[in-house]
């Protein structure tokens, strides 16, 4: 059930995109379950990726903190902030969901910029390679070494959340709050669980993000990034873990295969967002599901990708 | 704070309000009649924008006869949206819509970024200019045409709404779809007009900032004050859009005289959590039916 790819070898850039195809894979895994999965509109995840990407910097470049301390450190604030949105989250559904998590994504816009003596506001703030026992990992193959070991334990993670009855929560909720409520199930808790895991996420990756690049971005956090990764696990395909995998690997080499640059990444997301909710809402793992279905085998994912069709 | 400053900064503060009024009845309004929120409004401001940008190359006509013609253009692009993309999505649950429509601008603002990048440009019209004097008053005429503007938007909207017979097929729309089809009313051509009438209105919206904040793909950033100005109002009440732009208009300057720049860029989505925390519904609004 797990994609796995560790080819070696490769050129310098190569292993830079590969890394970032990676720190994708494990915002998409995030988002996944609290989207696919719980069925809850998130617009801010890119938010989350900024929080754990600066704390995990500042930590390092203030505190002298190791990244490994760091980066834990900044998937815990995330998750933790993650969890405050989840509160005024747990009553609202669909529009004012989707408002309140654009409103929370603005906000931390502008916090970065208000406060340019920590953040480095609209020029960004530099970050120094990670360091083991004294020593820069300046390499691209460790740092991929790195960023894959991470995405494994994320993969992992997000497979035995979605297993667990956590999980199984989650999809309650996605298919019916008055169900779920009459199962005796916590709905509130439930949805701030899956906030807080989000966020989780998201902060690991921006942390994560933030040594691989070893420069943190202000304009990357935007409603652009947010809408990035929800394209990631609509066309991997919504609620399923190998979906997010496969939904962020392919669309982040995407762009890169088509030497444009840029400015035709907005344009080539924001189509193939539109195309796969038009015509493909299950996505990928969706469609394969189908074709396994009548191959007459079980299932890969869940049955939750054909709910996006009317 | 003298009564002087006080009505500048009222001024200032209704004009700026009238743009996030005008742009929250381009959004209320759709989605009273289909229940669909156009995220990609923003850009429809932008589009009116840049329609308006080249005409004006194209053509050399003046600025008061592109209004016309943005407003067709832009009816027409509405009716195309929504009868190409939202249509065979109407009956799909709230995420695909939602994230459909942002879909749609951003591909709208990526290829206007791709073919004028990003830079302003200037767009001329006969209100931009000096500060008129009346008495010890200085009165900047673009924000007495924008606020203007919006009070002959408003009075022909009500007048349309309350005495002409398509006018009330779309409130009846907005009520109830299944009565209003059992009425015989056109529920594809009431959805559609309502769109063409939403993007007519963002587009001349748009069309007002140019010559005022210049051409520039970011103009549609300010959709997210237009949602909290609906959110304020309610989205089920058109005349709330309304109060509901010019209160958040007012109160962002007053905030951002008082307390400074921070706080103004604050002041708009503190109010928006702030009210979908206490009351989603705004001030106005009304519970709708849940789609279950």
């Amino acid at each position: 059930m797990l994609l796995c790819a560790a080819p070696l070898g490769m050129g310098n850039y190569q292993s830079y995109l590969a890394q970032l195809m990676i720190i994708n894979v494990i915002a998409a895994l995030g988002l996944n379950l609290l989207t696919g999965n719980c069925g809850q509109i998130s617009l801010c995840h890119a938010s989350f990726m900024a929080v754990g990407a600066y704390t995990s910097a500042l930590l390092i470049t203030r505190l002298g903190l190791s990244f490994a301390i760091a980066i834990p450190a900044g998937t815990l604030v995330s998750a933790a902030l993650g969890a405050a949105l989840g509160f005024p989250a747990r009553r609202l559904s669909g529009l004012y969901l989707a408002l309140v998590t654009l409103g929370f994504l603005e906000l931390v816009q502008i916090a970065v910029e208000e406060f340019p003596d920590l953040s480095g506001g609209v020029r960004g703030l530099s970050v120094p390679k990670p360091e083991v026992l004294g020593i820069q990992i300046r390499s691209d193959t460790a740092l991929y070494y790195l960023a894959l070991a991470i995405a494994a334990f994320a993969v992992w993670t997000a497979h035995n959340v979605e297993k667990s009855r956590f999980g199984r929560a989650f999809n309650a909720v996605r298919q019916s709050s008055y169900a779920t409520q009459a199962l005796g199930i916590p709905l509130g808790r439930t949805k701030l669980l899956a906030f807080s895991l989000a966020a989780g996420f998201a902060g690991l990756a921006g942390g994560l993000q933030a040594i691989v690049v070893g420069f943190i971005d202000p304009t990357e956090f935007g409603i652009s990034t947010s809408l990035r990764q929800i394209t990631f696990i609509v066309v991997g395909g919504l609620g399923s873990v190998p979906g997010s995998v496969t939904g962020a690997l392919l669309l982040t080499a995407l762009p890169e295969f088509l030497r444009g640059v840029q400015e035709y990444s907005d344009l080539l997301y924001g189509g193939i967002l539109l195309a796969a909710l038009l015509f493909m809402p299950q996505g990928i793992a969706g469609q394969l599901d189908a074709l396994w279905a009548r191959a007459g085998k079980g299932e890969l994912g869940s049955p939750k990708h054909s709910e996006l069709r009317p | 704070m003298t009564w002087q400053v006080a009505f500048q900064l009222a001024l200032s503060g209704a004009s700026v309000g009238s743009i996030y009024a005008m742009v929250a009845l381009a959004l209320v309004i759709p989605y009273k009649a289909s229940g669909v929120l156009n995220f990609a409004q923003g850009e429809i401001v932008t589009l009116g924008a840049y329609t308006g940008l080249v005409l004006s190359l194209a053509t050399s006509l003046p600025f008061v006869a592109l209004i016309p013609i943005t407003l067709i253009v832009a009816a027409l692009f509405g009716i195309a949206i929504e009868r190409l993309l939202i249509r065979p999505i109407l009956a799909a649950p709230e995420f695909t819509l939602v994230i459909a429509t942002f879909a749609i601008g951003l591909i709208i603002r990526a290829a206007i970024r791709l073919y004028w990048q990003d830079n302003t440009f200037p767009l001329e019209a006969p209100f931009v200019g000096p500060p008129l004097s009346l008495g010890p008053l200085r009165l900047n005429p673009a924000y007495l045409v924008v606020i203007a503007t919006l009070l002959v938007l408003v009075g022909a909207l009500i007048v349309f709404f309350r005495y002409s017979k398509f006018g009330k097929a779309m409130r009846a729309v907005a009520l109830n779809v299944t009565a209003a089809r059992l009425m015989g009313i056109d529920i594809n051509s009431v959805f559609a007009s309502s769109w063409a009438l939403a993007t007519a209105i963002g587009a001349l919206t748009g069309l007002l900032l140019a010559p005022i904040i210049g051409v520039n793909p970011e103009i549609g950033h300010l959709i997210l004050k237009a949602l909290v100005a609906a959110v304020i109002g309610g989205f089920t009440s058109v005349g709330g859009a309304v109060v509901g732009g010019l209160l958040l208009g007012i109160l962002e300057t007053f905030g951002g005289a008082f307390f400074g720049a921070t706080f103004k860029n604050v002041i708009p989505f503190g109010i928006l959590i702030l009210l979908l925390l206490v009351k989603p519904h705004g001030l106005f609004g009304r519970a709708v039916q849940q789609r279950v």
